[in-house]
C-alpha cells in the first residue's frame, strides 16, 4: 500500500508519478479502496463504494499506460462523484430514502468525460438529501447521516456536496466532483479546506445529474489545489446537446496552458467590502493576511462593492420554484415525509404555492442584476472576500436559527451563474480551515482559477492535511 | 381527525373551499373560506418569525390555509408550526422582491444566459414607447 504522503498529493503530483511509471494506477487505486473503507464509514463520506468498477479501470488504465497510450493528467486518478450523477448500473440515491433503490441504465456526462480521459470512479460521495432542494436545518439532512469533517470529527463538512469535501480533505481519492445551486461547492470547500471551483453556469454539462434548479445548477471539481482544479475542468467543461443549458461549443470549452496563463494577464483585484455583514474574528485576521499576500501578487487590489437589492430573495424564490417543481411528484406524493430533515419534510408545500408571476418577477430581477454584474466586472477581472464567515459549524447545530446569515455574494454568483474558486487561506487556532473565495465575470472560468494558482504558489495552507 | 372534521365541514365541503382556496390563493383572507379560523396558532405569534404588514399578513395565513387544505392530514404538529415560520420568512421574501422597481420593458431571464462577454452599450434613447403612453 501507498503511503498517506503519496495519498496526499495533488492530482498533478500523482499525474507525474504515475506518467513516469513511479506508481501504477491500480496500486493507487487500491490504496485509496483501502483508506476509504476504513476512513470512510467514520466520517460518512461516502454513499458507496464502487471497487469492482474502480479495479476494472485501473487496470484498463495501467495497460494503456504501459502501451504508450497516456491520456492525459487524469489518467489513473482514483475519484468520487457526488452521488447525484448517474452511473450506469450503481444505486444513485440523491442522498435521500425515497430514492434509495434507484438505478439509471446510463452515466452521466460527466461520468463518460471522466472516463474518456482514464479517470478511475472510485465510490459515489455522500451529500445533503436532494442536494438540499427541499431545505435542511441539521447536517444529518442524508441518507448517509451527518458527514464529519476530517479536521475535527465533531464538526460539519458543510453541505450539500458534503461527501465530496470529507474525502478530498482525508485523501479517500484524488479528487472529487461536486455540484452547486447555492453555496454547495464553495462552503463545503471551505470547511474542509480543499480548492473547489464551482465553473461557469452551462460549462459543464448536467445530463445524468439531479435537477433541483434549472437555471442555477452547477458541476464542478473538488480537490487539493487550484491546478488540480483547472485540470478537472479542462476534461469535464464543454457543450452538451444533452444540457440545453450548456453553453456553444466554443465557449463552453475550457483549454488549460499552465504556463501561458499564470503569465500572461494582470488582473484587476477587487477586495469585496460588503459581502458579509461580520466575520467571526478569528477568520477576520486570517483574511486579513490573505489580503496582504495577495497585495503582493496583484498590487493594483482595490476595494470593492456588491450592488445592493433583494438578489437573495429572488435567487431563493427561483430556487425554490423550480425545486418544488423539479420535486412535484416527490411533494405530491406526500413521500417527502421520508426525508430525514424537518425542514425537507414540510419546504415543499410551501415552495409549490409560489406564484408564478412572482417568480416572473424574481427573473426580471435576475435579468437586470446580470448587467449590474457585468457593469462591476469592467473594473475589475476578479472579486475576493472570506468563502464564508465562519468555520466548520458544530454537527448538532440546527442551521435554521444557527447558521443563518446574508449571503448576496453566493446570491449573486449563482444567480448570475458566475464562476468562484474557493481556496483555503488559513486555520484557526482550533485548527479549523478559512476559505479565501475569487468570483469573475460569466465565462472568465479562468481569471478564478488564476488567482488562485498564484495564490497558491506562495502559501502552503492547502498543502496542510488534518491527522486522522 | 382531520382539519376538515375540526372545522366542521363535511368532505365534500372541505374538498369544495380546498378548491376555491387553491384558486384564489393569494385575494382570499384565510378567515373568508375558513370562518373557524386556523388550526395552527396564529402565524404572527410565531417565535422568530418577521413582522408583516396586515395585506402580507393575510396572503401568509390564507396561504399557510391553503396549505393545511390540501396536505394538512401529512402534517404534525411540530411540522406546522416550523411550516408557520417558513411561511412568514417566504412572505417577506415575496415582499421584497414585489418592491423592486421593474418597468414594464424589463424582461425575464426565463432561461439563464449568462453574460459571456459585454454587448455594445447602445446609444441612449430620449424616452421608452412605454413612458409615452
Amino acid at each position: 500500500m501507498l503511503s498517506e504522503s503519496v495519498l496526499y498529493l495533488s492530482v498533478s503530483e500523482l499525474a507525474k508519478k504515475i506518467q513516469s511509471k513511479q506508481i501504477s494506477p491500480v496500486e493507487l487505486t487500491e490504496s485509496y479502496l483501502a483508506r476509504s473503507e476504513a476512513l470512510g464509514p467514520k466520517l460518512n463520506a461516502y454513499a458507496r463504494l464502487t471497487p469492482e468498477l474502480a479495479l476494472d479501470q485501473a487496470r484498463a488504465a495501467e495497460k494503456d499506460i504501459q502501451r504508450g497510450h497516456y491520456r492525459g493528467p487524469l489518467h489513473g486518478i482514483p475519484y468520487a462523484a457526488k452521488d447525484l450523477l448517474a452511473v450506469k448500473g450503481i444505486p444513485t440515491t440523491w442522498g435521500a430514502k425515497p430514492f434509495a433503490d434507484q438505478v439509471f441504465d446510463y452515466n452521466a456526462t460527466v461520468i463518460d468525460h471522466l472516463h474518456n480521459v482514464g479517470a478511475v470512479l472510485l465510490g459515489k460521495a455522500a451529500m445533503i438529501e436532494l442536494a438540499g432542494g427541499m431545505g435542511y436545518m441539521y447536517a444529518s439532512a442524508s441518507l448517509q447521516g451527518e458527514t464529519k469533517n476530517p479536521w475535527d470529527a465533531t464538526c460539519w463538512t458543510c453541505g450539500s456536496s458534503s461527501g465530496s469535501g470529507a474525502i478530498v480533505a482525508a485523501a479517500l481519492a484524488g479528487f472529487a466532483i461536486g455540484t452547486e445551486t447555492w453555496g454547495s461547492i464553495v462552503c463545503p470547500s471551505a470547511f474542509c479546506g480543499v480548492s473547489g471551483l464551482r465553473p461557469t453556469y452551462g460549462r459543464v454539462s448536467r445530463y445524468g445529474a439531479m435537477a433541483l434548479s434549472y437555471s442555477m445548477d452547477k458541476i464542478g471539481p473538488m480537490a487539493r489545489s487550484a491546478e488540480d482544479c483547472t485540470n478537472i475542468f479542462a476534461a469535464i467543461a464543454g457543450h452538451d446537446a444533452l444540457d440545453r443549458g450548456t453553453l456553444p461549443v466554443d465557449r463552453a470549452a475550457f483549454t488549460y496552458s499552465p504556463a501561458a496563463e499564470l503569465k500572461g494577464r494582470t488582473l484587476r483585484v477587487g477586495w469585496l467590502t460588503n459581502a458579509w455583514k461580520q466575520l467571526d474574528a478569528p477568520i477576520a485576521k486570517i483574511i486579513d493576511t490573505a489580503k496582504s499576500n495577495l497585495k503582493h501578487h496583484f498590487p493594483s487590489v482595490r476595494d470593492a462593492a456588491l450592488p445592493e437589492g433583494p438578489w437573495e430573495d429572488a435567487a431563493n424564490l427561483i430556487l425554490s420554484a423550480e425545486g418544488a417543481s423539479a420535486f412535484s411528484p416527490l411533494i405530491r406524493s406526500g413521500r417527502v415525509k421520508e426525508l430525514n430533515d424537518p425542514m425537507g419534510r414540510v419546504a415543499g408545500y410551501l415552495n409549490q404555492t409560489i406564484p408564478g408571476s412572482d417568480y416572473t418577477s424574481a427573473l426580471r430581477i435576475r435579468e437586470i442584476l446580470q448587467k449590474k454584474v457585468t457593469d462591476l466586472f469592467d473594473s475589475y477581472d476578479v472579486l475576493v472576500t472570506a468563502s464564508q464567515p465562519v468555520t466548520a459549524t458544530p454537527l448538532s447545530l440546527n442551521l435554521f436559527t444557527g447558521l443563518s446569515f446574508p449571503d448576496p455574494l453566493g446570491a449573486i454568483g449563482n444567480l448570475c451563474g458566475l464562476p468562484a474558486l474557493s481556496v483555503p487561506c488559513g486555520f484557526t487556532d482550533k485548527n479549523l480551515p478559512v476559505g479565501l473565495q475569487f468570483v469573475a465575470r460569466a465565462g472568465d472560468d479562468a481569471a478564478v482559477l488564476q488567482a488562485g494558482r498564484t495564490f497558491q504558489q506562495s502559501t502552503t495552507h492547502h498543502r496542510r492535511h488534518p491527522r486522522l | 381527525m382531520d382539519d376538515s372534521e375540526k372545522s366542521g365541514l363535511s368532505r365534500r365541503q372541505f374538498a369544495r373551499r380546498a378548491a376555491l382556496l387553491s384558486a384564489t390563493a393569494s385575494l382570499a383572507p384565510a378567515a373568508c373560506i375558513f370562518p373557524d379560523g386556523p388550526a395552527a396558532p396564529p402565524s404572527q405569534d410565531t417565535p422568530g418569525a418577521p413582522k408583516l404588514s396586515p395585506e402580507s399578513q393575510t396572503e401568509a395565513d390564507a396561504r399557510f390555509q391553503q396549505i393545511l387544505a390540501q396536505s394538512g392530514d401529512r402534517l404534525t404538529a411540530e411540522d406546522k408550526t416550523l411550516l408557520q415560520k417558513m411561511n412568514q420568512m417566504a412572505q417577506s421574501g415575496l415582499d421584497r422582491v414585489r418592491a423592486y422597481p421593474l418597468q414594464n420593458g424589463d424582461a425575464p431571464a426565463l432561461y439563464l444566459k449568462p453574460l459571456v462577454e459585454r454587448e455594445k452599450k447602445k446609444p441612449e434613447t430620449p424616452a421608452s414607447p412605454a413612458k409615452k403612453s
